[in-house]
């Protein structure tokens, strides 16, 4: 049994009289794929900006290889390794796609700001190095026919490949995915499973997602963590959790009912 | 001691009304009127010119002020704001507006009323002498009381007329208040006007006191922003405890710091930066961000 | 750097230092020279506003850098005896300390908020020369010497000031020649990785810090940078005006810095300088209007708000099709 590399234990996060998440604890394994389900309003997004460092847990830590990362700021948390993919916006909307991941390596530059500026050598050796590793990038996601296209002409289902693309490029080790089927139909659902499967099995990425495509999580998870009115109500492998009776109920009444694959 | 107070409660009632005036137009639009000094001088002259070159009596001078800088401000955002609110991508560009209005309005009060400062006769003379405690000459008395009567004439009207319940239901929430059936841009307009008017009410008042003169424009649209700071930009009681903690504050300043010279605004000014960085959206503001 | 835009930056080059001197030469209006001396150091300091712009922020406090960048040299100058030269980059990376310390915490304030804070910063500043003793208060500092001799191993590079037949032309090109140096830097910054990281605050800035960007200590950065094109426009202004007074820079003076920016054209490096250009120039020529100079210059500065909400320069964005 290989240690957790990532832990989340006891977060809980109150807006004044309002508490989004109220004592969630759960591991993640290296390598896994955990997907986080809940109905809407359940508090997921409020789970994800707290791992991420965008929002402080009021109480409660995330560790990451034994090391808190909870409470740091976000490029303090990408720089250890654990990075949040944004999916309907993209950073560099007047650039390609190509430029947009160049410059998304920012993260593993070993260049200073002012190297860019003057053009030093080693921002030069960085831009080479960049260019290689988001070509390579763009061939596993399969985005070489996009690759010269101005990122504001995307469509949705490449803005969203970008945004995997962006993170891609901050060589993280746990790659947080946010709703990255919706809005998808079965074809594009199962690609983007094949997708997914891919980060861990050829990048040996941590992958955690939250998402509401039921069957798309089902195939796709090793594990499943439910949460409800901001409680984790169940945590198990897809079978357990479709069975559990506790789940079956918390989407009774929400347009999720029909969680059956 | 006390007259500290009482003089701290005169200004602050004056900086009060402006401070309002400013915060509404701001809660309803989002826009900082760069040029609400300028209104403020405008009704000054309009009140002096009723008064002063027409022999009118002092509230026909008021009433004539509250008018024109009503119209005034209902013609500066049908024409001028609304436009450009639609038409610019950035959201400065408002801001940028009301600049230029400031400077345009600053070029017609020199142009319709000269630059010589102007003032009118006392409306009310002799002045109160309670144990030569607090002395405070009855004029000022009269304008501090006339103003805390408009400040809760105001409060009154934004919270039981239907024009006030409009305006509030907009800043608010711009979305929902159109869902509910609230003509925006009509109420964008009322604001405004009214936003104005209280601008120019003030001006009018202080032309019996102080005095007005072209160059006081500027200055007054920095208090006023100092006001909002201090108390919340968007929020009534914020505009009012702005407005009054200024005056407090100047009139402690200028009695405590005389000696040293003139470094009361100075010491507003950098404990207003240390208390921004704290507590950024002011004493009322919402919090945002 | 294609061929076209080599040719324009020569084009432009020689258009400054050669075609004006000469243009004024035969017309005998030597009164443009203070003018156009006037737009080059504005045009500096509206370059450090249009810095922050980039990144997101309504910088209406430029005024307070200019004149403490102006003070600094002034100070230096006549109280340590120091060249005009070495206080130009000193008043420059004094006004970046200076808005380090600043930024750090209004910095994260937003849109009408941060721009109230700096609205209210250039009045903290003339308050501040008023007070301080070092500022010589409202007497302000005068009879600065004009700007000494620049030389480098025994070669004069800059002849001093005092011995020049013509010292406006002097004062002109080392304005303008400060101008393209600044315009330069701003526009390497922008189209680097810098630039890019500061534009992505502007798009989406939880992206930006999820690759890694340090949003809060950029945007400090980009403000110290801003900044120190204040200070340094101060600093020429000082050694052209050879005095500096509390009022030197008012709040009216960083309103219009913005105003300048925003008139060129936000989305270009080179809008500022346009924008100081036509409104500067503007109301100079304006001044023929006597009493009604400032009604046509805001009247027009308001038409051109209306019809032209994104700048002079977006007029030619359909031709490029972007920056």
């Amino acid at each position: 049994m290989t240690a957790p590399i990532l832990q989340i234990r006891g977060i809980t996060k109150r807006y004044g009289g309002l508490t989004a998440n109220s004592d969630i604890s759960f591991d993640v394994a290296p390598r896994e794929i955990l997907s986080v389900i809940g109905p809407n309003g359940a508090g997921k997004s409020t789970l994800f900006k707290q791992i991420a460092g965008f929002v402080p847990p009021t109480g409660g830590e995330v560790l990451f290889k034994g090391s808190r990362i909870s409470g740091l700021p976000p490029h303090r948390v990408a720089r250890l390794g654990v990075v949040r993919t944004f999916q309907e916006t993209t950073i560099f909307r007047s650039m390609t796609v190509r430029e947009n991941v160049i410059v998304a390596h920012h993260l593993r530059s070993k260049a200073s700001l002012l190297g860019f500026v003057l053009g030093s050598a080693q921002a030069r050796a960085d831009e080479a190095d960049f260019a290689r590793s988001a070509d390579d990038i763009i061939d596993f996601l399969g985005l070489q026919p996009i690759r010269g296209e101005m990122a504001s002409n995307l469509p949705q289902g490449h803005l969203r490949a970008l945004g995997m693309a962006i993170g891609l490029a901050t060589q993280p080790e746990v790659i947080l995915l946010d709703e990255p089927f919706a809005g998808m139909n079965h074809d594009e659902t199962m690609r983007m499973v094949g997708l997914v499967r891919r980060l861990r099995d050829e990048r040996g990425l941590t992958v955690l997602l939250v998402e509401h495509d039921m069957p798309a999580v089902m195939k796709i998870s090793d594990r499943i963590v439910c949460i409800n009115f901001g409680q984790k109500i169940a945590e198990g492998t897809p079978a357990e959790i479709q069975a559990d009776p506790r789940v079956i109920e918390a989407y009774l009444g929400s347009e999720d009912a029909a969680i059956g694959v | 001691m006390e007259q500290i107070l009482a003089n701290g409660l005169y200004l602050g009632a004056q900086y009060a009304l402006v401070a309002l005036g400013l915060t509404l137009i701001f809660s309803l639009m989002n826009v900082l009127n760069f040029a609400h000094g300028q209104m403020y001088v405008f009704g000054g002259f309009v009140t002096y010119t009723v008064v002063g070159q027409f022999g009118l009596p002092f509230v026909v001078g008021l009433l004539a002020s509250a008018v024109v800088l009503a119209l005034m401000g209902a013609a500066i955002e049908k024409f001028l704001f609304r436009p450009v609110i639609r038409r610019s991508k950035r959201e400065e560009s408002t801001m940028l507006l009301a600049a230029g209005i400031a400077f345009f309005l600053d070029a017609v009060i020199l142009l319709l009323f000269g630059e010589k400062q102007r003032g009118v006769p006392k409306i009310v003379n002799g002045v109160f002498n309670w144990d030569m405690r607090v002395i405070m000459p009855y004029d000022r008395i009269l304008i501090g009381v006339l103003a805390i009567a408009m400040i809760a004439g105001f409060i009154l009207f934004m919270q039981y007329s239907r024009a006030g319940r409009a305006m509030r239901a907009l800043a608010q929430d711009r979305v929902a208040a159109q869902l509910m059936g609230v003509d925006v841009d009509r109420y964008s307009m009322i604001g405004f006007a009214l936003g104005a008017m209280l601008a120019g009410l003030v001006g009018g008042l202080l032309v019996t006191i102080t005095g007005i003169n072209l160059g006081m424009g500027g200055p007054t649209s920095i208090k006023a922003f100092l006001m909002i700071m201090i108390g919340g930009a968007g929020v009534i009681s914020g505009a009012i405890a702005g407005g009054f903690i200024l005056g407090m504050m100047e009139s402690v300043g200028l009695t405590a710091l005389a000696a040293y010279g003139d470094i009361t605004y100075l010491v507003i000014f950098a404990t207003l930066m240390v208390f921004l960085a704290i507590r950024p959206q002011g004493l009322m503001g919402k919090p945002w961000g | 750097m294609t061929l076209s835009k080599l040719a324009g930056a020569a084009a432009f080059l020689i258009g400054v230092f050669v075609l004006v001197p000469v243009f004024i030469a035969l017309t005998g209006r030597w009164d443009f020279y203070y003018t156009l001396t006037s737009v080059a150091l504005l045009s500096v300091a509206a370059a450090g506003v249009w810095l922050t712009f980039y990144i997101g922020r309504i910088n209406i406090g430029q005024g307070a850098y200019a004149l403490t960048g102006g003070y600094v040299s002034a100070i230096l100058v006549t109280g340590q005896g120091l060249s005009f030269w070495a206080t130009l980059p000193l008043a420059g990376i004094f006004c970046a300390l200076v808005s380090v310390v600043i930024g750090l915490p209004i910095l994260r304030l937003r849109g009408v908020y941060f721009a109230m804070v700096t609205l209210v910063l250039t009045e903290v500043a003339r308050l501040s020369a008023l007070a301080l003793p070092i500022t010589n208060g409202a007497k302000g500092i005068t009879s600065i010497p004009l700007p000494g001799e620049l030389s480098l191993f025994g070669l004069t590079l800059i002849p001093d000031f005092a011995t020049l037949q013509n010292p406006k032309l002097a004062f002109y090109i080392m304005a303008v020649a400060l101008m393209v140096l600044t315009y330069v830097v701003l526009w390497r910054i922008v189209h680097s990785r810098l630039g890019h990281l500061c534009r992505s605050l502007q798009q989406n800035e939880e992206l930006s810090a999820s690759i890694g960007v340090n949003t809060a200590m950029l945007r400090v950065l980009a403000y110290a940078i801003s900044s120190f094109f204040g200070g340094l426009a101060g600093a020429i202004f000082v050694a052209i005006s050879q005095s500096i007074y509390p009022s030197s820079f008012v709040v009216t003076d960083s309103v219009n810095f913005m105003l300048y920016c925003f008139l060129g054209g936000l989305g270009y490096v080179f809008g500022p300088m346009l924008g100081t250009l036509l409104l500067y120039f503007g109301w100079d020529l304006l001044s023929v209007a006597k009493e009604y100079q400032l009604l046509i210059y805001s009247g027009a500065m308001i038409a051109l708000m209306l019809i032209l909400p994104n700048g002079v320069l977006s007029l030619f964005d359909r031709k490029e099709g972007g920056k």
